[in-house]
């Protein structure tokens, strides 16, 4: 199995049959069953983050830009009104966000810790502005996607972007296929060099390993999955907006995957869904909720250091 | 463009250049002494505007208002450091980001709670409120000359103070050697609260006089606190030399990119940024 320790199965079992029967639950009802997909969707990009973050050592404060370009993307490349194929455009993405990363990467790896969060809250604060004041990509106001995409392959099509409970299993699977990769990623040799430079980047580069481009590969591929996430959020309603570039997602991004536990991979899932429930719930409960949020952030650092997925570890795993 | 425009975008970029400096420099004072990173700095200058606006509409006096708003933001920023701050100097960077993260939307919960979202304004005080004439037609505010003098006031006051006085050598001695300056007998916790109170002042001062310039507007803090990292970016992390030369360049490159290149004005500080940590990663002034 690719699961490594007895909480992440344990998780893996509970989560994924629940995710699979929640449609189910929620009696047909679109506007959960879209609110959830949102939530999976947000899942992918704070599972990126916590790969970068956690696992990788690389601190970054500007990953929204990924998100937002991965919508922008889509809009920029794609014909206004023609249907074009989900797949081709997937790829196209996904290799244009990575190129945009390695150019990017250049510059912030070249600096790191308190200088890194820096200069990416700064790059995507650049590419944030760049929208937000452009009159030919629309400005403040964003873009509309007039027409989704079609998902055949080889003209075989599985399922419809425009069905919601469709989109919402397709993101599921999207999430799941993310899990696995990091999974395999991490356990292959190339993963092991990234957890020997994140311990401790002298000794690796005394090893004879070239720890730039290690760090530039893992943050090109990072990207790339923050802009599907971001693509999989545009189509999901239809429209592109500064706003998924604002530096306050990738902060909120930074606390879901704290939250859940930084660099355990599933627990950016933990940490998304813990995050949003409580948002949603309290933005019922009170105008402000903002005010409690915040408190809860704050409690959150204080308090509860390793997440909830360390939280769960230290409940479950046997001591050695 | 005519010497006389010239001459107005540059005291317009030098003026605005020494308002982020203002702020800019608390920044990296805190980061420098105590390596913390406090992006709520920037709900700081958020503060200070509401609170100069709020104390105006009660007593419609500028300088009452500004000092009393000085003293509160003093108090504000001992209490943070007291309670909240002061327990971060073991953790890492990422634990004080998201400490300060909160505090963010703390502060921003608040001003919506207390003072609504609608945008506000504040008079300028009348003894400024005449123009100067620069030429025959050209006329620049009073105020804003005003602040440029006050803001190189505090520069000069803050070089004062780190290089002549007592508290600034500890402030020096903090900066390059924390555990020393402990073992001689400094109780470091004590100037770690003065400095954050410092810091959290300068800030809260500069909101102060922004605040007739600017209209007071939700999100005014998070957009001056980017134009600070880029400061400080470019300057180098913790030196106050560095902050005031990064400031000056940004203020004026912004100014006058707005004025030739509107339509990419908002990003070409930030390839400046760019280019200069492609030239020097530690920024200008690193030590």
């Amino acid at each position: 199995m690719f699961l490594t320790n007895k909480t992440e199965a344990w998780f893996f079992w509970v989560f994924f049959p629940l995710a699979l029967l929640a449609p189910l639950f929620l009696e047909q009802n679109e506007f959960y069953v879209s609110k959830i997909t949102t939530v999976v969707i947000l899942a992918i990009f704070v599972m990126s983050l916590d790969y970068l973050i956690g696992r990788c050592g690389m601190v970054t404060l500007g990953h929204s830009m990924f998100y937002g370009l991965g919508g922008y993307l889509f809009v920029m490349l794609a014909p206004e009104y023609e249907t074009v194929n989900f797949w081709v455009y997937t790829f196209y993405i996904c290799v244009i966000a990575a190129a945009i990363a390695l150019i990017v990467g250049v510059v912030v790896l070249r600096t790191s810790g308190i200088y890194m969060i820096m200069i990416t809250l700064a790059i995507a604060q650049m590419c944030f502005y760049f929208f937000s004041d452009s009159i030919h990509w629309g400005g403040n106001d964003g873009l509309f996607i007039y027409i989704k995409p079609e998902t055949s392959i080889f003209g075989l099509s599985f399922f419809d972007l425009d069905n919601v409970t469709h989109f919402y299993y397709f993101c599921l699977l999207s999430l799941f296929n993310c899990l696995v990769f990091f999974r395999m990623v991490l356990r292959s040799r190339f993963g092991r060099v990234m957890d020997a430079i994140r311990e401790n980047p002298q000794r690796t580069t005394a090893l004879g390993y070239n720890i730039f481009l290690f760090r530039l590969a893992s943050y090109a591929m990072a990207s790339a999955l923050g802009a599907y996430a971001g693509y999989l959020f545009a189509l999901q309603y239809g429209y592109v907006n500064p706003s998924m570039l604002s530096w306050q997602l990738s902060g909120t991004a930074l606390v879901m995957s704290i939250l859940g536990g930084m660099g355990t991979i599933y627990g950016a899932i933990m940490g998304t869904l813990v995050y949003e429930g409580l948002h949603y719930s309290l933005e019922h409960l009170t105008e402000h909720w903002l005010l409690l949020m915040g408190i809860f952030i704050i409690a959150l650092v204080m308090l509860f250091k390793s997440g909830i997925a360390g939280f769960l570890e230290s409940l479950l795993e046997k001591r050695s | 463009m005519d010497l006389a425009i010239f001459l107005v975008q540059l005291l317009n970029g030098l003026q605005y250049g020494l308002l982020l400096f203002l702020i800019a420099s608390g920044l990296t004072l805190v980061f420098g002494v105590m390596g913390i990173l406090n992006l709520a700095h920037g709900s700081m200058y958020m503060v200070g505007a509401y609170l100069a606006w709020y104390f105006f509409q009660g007593t419609e006096s500028f300088l009452f208002s500004a000092v009393i708003s000085a003293v509160i933001a003093l108090m504000l920023g001992v209490l943070i450091e007291r309670t909240l701050i002061c327990r971060m100097y073991k953790r890492n960077h990422l634990d004080q980001v998201l400490l300060t993260i909160g505090m963010i939307f703390v502060f921003n919960a608040l001003q919506s709670l207390l003072w609504g979202n609608d945008p506000l304004g504040v008079d300028v005080p009348d003894a400024l409120s005449g123009s100067l004439h620069l030429t025959g037609v050209v006329e620049y505010p009073v105020y804003r000359i005003f602040v440029a003098l006050f803001c190189v006031a505090i520069a000069a006051a803050l070089y004062f103070v780190i290089n002549r006085t007592r508290l600034g050598m500890l402030i020096r001695a903090g900066e390059s050697n924390r555990e020393m300056v402990e073992c001689l007998g400094v109780d470091i916790s004590r100037l770690y609260t003065i400095v954050f109170g410092a810091g959290v002042m300068l800030a809260t001062i500069a909101g102060v006089v922004a605040a007739p310039m600017a209209s007071i507007v939700p999100g005014m803090g998070e957009h001056v606190l980017i134009s600070c990292f880029v400061v400080v970016v470019i300057g180098g992390m913790g030196s106050i030399k560095g902050a005031l030369v990064g400031a000056l360049l940004v203020g004026v490159v912004d100014t006058f990119a707005s004025v030739v290149v509107p339509d990419v004005a908002s990003m070409i500080v930030y390839i400046l940024m760019a280019v200069i940590l492609l030239i020097k990663p530690q920024g200008l002034f690193s030590n």
